[in-house]
């Protein structure tokens, strides 16, 4: 029995790693596109946006794959600021 | 809220769409040449626009069958708000950039504005690339819907009197 735990131990492992990405992983990756987006519709520097930090509702943090740092959020009059953050 | 961000987009595309389907092509580049201040740039643009328009109606069943759907208003409606190809604060953003060119398009036909029609011209070219571009690896199919709307489009906003019917 403890034999076969061994073995199965190292095929779950593998199996573990191999498996696909999760729903949270999948959402997460569209607001990195999705914000990697909207910094370029403002014709700012970024590159792609590589990690994401929800601030609040429809505010995030975005960090970019060049180290700029930028806020995203939703003003009340319904639009899409991008400040740049030091 | 969030179901309406694409909406203007919608709006224009609907509307430029609603136009495509019983007018002639070919009415919008006079319309265009008629504004102040545009003359050979604004025809620039509109001289592409009239081959590509007779070789998109010319060549047979194919390329037709393909651009057909593109042409049907709640389909284009439903795909623009349901495509995945961009993201909902993309979404936002263009309904942001297309309500500032309405403004200026407004501002241009009430008279007090600096810009001038080859001006709106290249801001909706560049905001027709914006949304192509997004479009295009993620939904390419309503990325040629919008391709084939897009003359029809122009032909809305720059003309003063659809663009006032649109308004109103």
């Amino acid at each position: 029995m403890n034999k076969l735990a061994a073995a199965l131990v190292p095929l779950l492992v593998v199996a573990a790693s191999l498996a696909p990405p999760s729903y949270a992983d999948d959402e997460e990756e569209a607001m990195r596109k999705d914000l990697t987006a909207v910094i370029a519709l403002h014709g700012l520097p970024c590159g792609q946006v590589v990690a994401v930090k929800v601030l609040a509702k429809d505010d995030y943090a975005a960090t970019c794959k060049d180290k700029n740092k930028y806020r995203v959020y939703l003003n009340a009059a319904g639009r899409v600021i991008v400040d740049k953050q030091e | 809220m969030r179901a309406s961000h694409a909406g203007v987009l919608v709006l224009l595309l609907t509307a430029g769409c609603a136009r495509d389907l019983p007018d002639t092509p070919g009415s919008e580049p006079p319309n265009v040449a008629e504004q102040p201040g545009t003359p050979p740039p604004s025809a620039k643009p509109a001289v592409p626009a009239t081959p590509q328009r007779a070789s998109r109606a010319a060549p047979p069943v194919a390329k037709r069958s393909a651009a057909a759907p593109a042409l049907d208003l709640n389909t284009l409606e439903a795909q623009l708000r349901a495509t995945k190809a961009i993201g909902v604060f993309t979404k936002i953003t263009l309904k942001n950039q297309v309500d500032d060119l309405l403004d200026r398009f407004r501002e241009f036909y009430q008279g007090g504005a600096k810009i001038t029609m080859k001006d709106l011209r290249r801001s909706f070219d560049m905001l027709m690339m914006k949304v192509l571009s997004l479009l295009q690896d993620g939904d390419d199919k309503l990325a040629s819907a919008v391709v084939s709307s897009r003359e029809a489009i122009w032909g809305l906003l720059a003309d003063p009197k659809k663009f006032a019917a649109f308004e109103g």
